[in-house]
């Protein structure tokens, strides 16, 4: 597996004309898990669908490699770069084996069955995702949780060096949270995947993230290992909230506690 | 322990036994088709006749009535099964087939207007059916932008109307048109395998197998599609090319085939979804809904010839089986919500 420099140059995106990444310049650890935090709004799911060729560039550009994603065959990129949607459509009655194999697209030949690579990579998805038990279930039967990390499967049968997750945690209960987070450690660890994630739970981020990326209103406020950058004035300038900054007992990484309005001396 | 892919190959295998059944309940049914008729006709005969022997009364019926009927119904059948499945497929939605959101109402309207206003015959009239036909697609897709954001249901509900709208506009050219124009009209509006022509046939065979080739040809991207957008483009699937030419083919393939043997109702409706639930939903139903295309076309022309004491057009029994279809799809819509 070769190692990939993704990065963004004086990147400007958004919708309908409208500029939500007013000219960023960034580029992704390689081999890390980063996060990218901000308020709502601030344009962390638009950055992460830019990457992921989701969104139109409005000037500047994603570059892969030094040479602009546009300027790639997509099937090339499709090896390289994996995503993992925010709310992906789940098609009635398909088996979770099945659907995981939908990963294989990038690497399917025409009128071509699927070849033992594809069996492996497959096998290798649940495996990591601890799915194996679930492989001829139907989706639509599954619980949140287990949809969850079917479709991380998906995305993993896909062998990318580099996995985009767009809020992989929303809607799950805390346990599964954690659950999700510890898996995609793992996988960070075992193959050197280099993760780049949207989440909201600040306190999450900060306990799993190598770096973070802390958006404001389309500008990169800070970027750094979260050690080096979390403390109340990034909360407050980021998120407009109080808090105290505090140590995880369980992991020593910075933990935000809010104050709120009730809760001020 | 056994393999991880058991079920995987259990499920392709399940595939393959439903297309090759459906095969031969097709070729069964084709048998049918040549024997029965307003006489019977024994399968000896049938064939002594395709082979080229001339035989007293058997050989005109077999080889000027009886024989484009049975292309006409197979190939069809084939173009509207695997036209609606490529709809139900772009859209995410078993309502969403060309007969309901108003292309095949499109392609009618512009055939009429054609013969009826501008008094041309032939070959031109399936060319600017079609052409209107992806206009009217691409018109229905303009229209269900809204504020610049696109919805699939928004998309059926607009070509639900559309497709109103049109039929309006061929109800009022049928009825300001003289009275022995309107004769050539009908296979444009009503499905029927009764005038269908053997000069008819091969451009029809030759255009339904070139294009179902070029759609077998998507159909590892028609498994990504139902996925939503975002996977389909995050697995290099170039999306803006792929959906236009999936739209495109199956538009002429409607057209094309509307034009042989008018809108066969339903037709494109039923079979992908009967396809899938016989074939499974591991794999892409394209095929299975072609066949499933055929087997009710050729189905349900025996029992329009045979059941009654008068012979219906086959249309009239297809659309008899879409009308509980629908029902159901709206009323488990209510329950589940629209996408």
């Amino acid at each position: 597996m070769g190692k990939h420099i993704l990065e963004a140059r004086s990147l400007v995106a958004g919708y309908d004309g409208n500029a939500i990444i007013k000219g960023l310049d960034l580029t992704i650890p390689e081999g890390k898990i980063s996060v990218i935090i901000g308020s709502n709004g601030c344009g962390k799911s638009t950055l992460l669908k830019t990457f992921c060729r989701l969104n139109k560039v409005m000037s500047g550009n994603i570059y892969l490699d030094n040479k602009p994603v546009s300027e790639y065959d997509p099937k090339e990129i499709s090896k390289i770069i994996g995503l993992m949607p925010q709310s992906p459509l789940v098609p009635e009655g398909i088996s979770v084996y099945d659907l995981i194999s939908r990963g294989r697209f990038p690497y399917r030949k025409l009128f071509r069955g699927m070849d033992t690579n594809d069996f492996g990579a497959i096998d290798e998805a649940m495996e990591t995702m601890g799915i194996i038990e679930l492989r001829d279930r139907t989706v639509d039967e599954l619980s949140g949780g287990q949809r969850q990390r079917v479709w991380i499967a998906l995305a993993l049968a896909q062998q990318t060096d580099i996995l985009f997750l767009d809020e992989p945690t929303t809607f799950l209960d805390i346990s599964y949270q954690v659950e999700i987070l510890d898996l995609l450690g793992e996988l960070n660890r075992s193959k050197k995947t280099t993760i780049v994630m949207v989440l909201h739970d600040i306190n999450l981020s900060v306990r799993y993230a190598d770096y973070i990326f802390a958006l404001k209103s389309g500008n990169l406020y800070a970027e750094g290992n979260p050690e080096s950058i979390i403390s109340e004035k990034l909360i407050k300038d980021v998120y407009g909230l109080d808090c105290t900054v505090i140590t995880d007992p369980t992991s020593n990484t910075p933990m935000i506690v809010p104050i709120g309005k009730y809760h001020k001396e | 322990m056994t393999d991880l892919n058991y079920g995987f190959k259990k499920r392709a295998l399940r595939w393959k036994v439903v297309v090759l059944a459906l095969f031969i309940m097709s070729l069964i049914l084709i048998a049918c088709e040549l024997c029965f008729g307003s006489v019977y006709y024994p399968v000896k005969d049938i064939i002594r006749v395709l082979l080229g022997e001339n035989i007293d009364g058997v050989s005109y019926a077999v080889n000027n009535v009886r024989l484009p009927r049975m292309i006409g119904a197979v190939f069809s059948g084939f173009a509207f099964g695997i036209a609606g499945y490529v709809f139900q497929n772009l859209l995410h939605n078993p309502l969403a087939s060309p007969d309901v959101i108003g292309i095949s109402a499109g392609t009618s309207t512009a055939a009429v207007f054609l013969i009826l206003v501008l008094n041309i015959r032939g070959g031109v009239v399936s060319l600017v059916a079609m052409v209107f036909g992806i206009v009217t697609a691409m018109a229905i897709y303009r229209l269900s932008i809204i504020k610049g954001h696109f919805t699939y249901g928004r998309m059926i509900l607009v070509g639900i109307a559309v497709s109103a709208l049109l039929r309006a506009i061929t109800s009022y050219l049928l009825a300001k048109a003289a009275e022995y124009d309107v004769g050539s009209t009908m296979q444009w509006l009503s499905g029927s395998l009764n005038g269908v022509q053997m000069e008819d046939v091969p451009a029809l065979i030759v255009v339904v197998v070139v294009l179902t080739f070029v759609l077998i040809s998507f159909t590892r991207h028609m498994e990504i599609i139902p996925l939503g957008d975002d996977f389909a483009i995050t697995l290099g699937i170039n999306t803006r090319i792929t959906y236009s030419i999936m739209i495109v083919v199956a538009v002429i393939l409607i057209s094309f085939a509307t034009s042989v043997t008018g809108p066969i109702a339903s037709v494109a409706f039923l079979s992908g979804p009967i396809a899938s639930s016989l074939a499974g939903r591991g794999k892409s139903s394209l095929v299975p809904a072609g066949l499933v295309g055929t087997v009710l076309t050729l189905g349900a022309d025996l029992v329009a010839f045979h059941a009654f004491p008068v012979h219906y057009p086959v249309g009239v029994v297809t659309g008899l089986l879409g009308a509980p279809y629908m029902l159901y799809l709206l009323i488990r819509m209510n329950r589940r919500g629209v996408n």
